[in-house]
């Protein structure tokens, strides 16, 4: 088990309620992988830097967690064809882990 | 035959200045960390220089990635006219 840290730019084309589900199913998803939520937190409409894909807006959340790396790229593919999920980024956050070690 | 040479130009001797990341103490540069980030980017969005930022070699290299993390998750701008 590693830990990790996610962060997902979910589209403002779908209300709020709709985009915390979608973050929801990427919570679930981790579940089902046998990951473990350490903490999640919903940064709720945020301004974009740039426009993506004709939206200057995005729903924000991040979750911190630990799983395989397995458990990882098979929440990353599903990320990727989720139609609500604009971008992620996953990072290894290292010297937070070795503090919490 | 006076030889021409040009008049050297006297330089101020550099102040040491300590690593502005070093010395907060911070480990870990968060990309999502905005208010941090925000301190080593220019009006026009770009990464400061070195001599500008004052970070050391160590300090930049980890701050321009994470520059570059909060780029690709528009967190904050590429670069603004």
């Amino acid at each position: 088990m590693r830990r990790y840290e996610m962060l997902l730019l979910i589209t403002d084309r779908i209300d709020e309620e709709a985009a915390i589900a979608a973050f929801d199913r990427a919570k679930a998803i981790l579940a089902e992988q046998g990951g473990t939520l350490l903490e999640d937190a919903w940064w709720g409409r945020r301004k974009l830097g740039y426009e993506i894909e004709k939206r200057d807006h995005g729903f924000y959340g991040v979750l911190d967690f630990e799983a395989t790396p397995e458990a990882v790229s098979e929440l990353e593919r599903l990320m990727k064809i989720a139609d609500d999920i604009v971008r992620f980024k996953t990072v290894r956050p290292e010297v937070r882990i070795r503090r919490s070690a | 035959m006076a030889s021409k040479s040009a008049p050297k130009k006297e330089r101020r001797p550099r102040k040491d200045r300590p690593c502005p990341i070093c010395s907060q103490g911070i480990e870990y540069i968060d990309y999502k960390d905005l208010a941090l980030l925000k301190q080593f980017l220019n009006e026009r969005a770009k990464i400061k220089a070195r001599r500008t930022s004052g970070a050391c070699a160590a300090c930049q290299a980890k701050l321009s990635a994470a520059v570059k993390n909060a780029r690709e998750m528009a967190l904050i701008p590429y670069t603004t006219r």
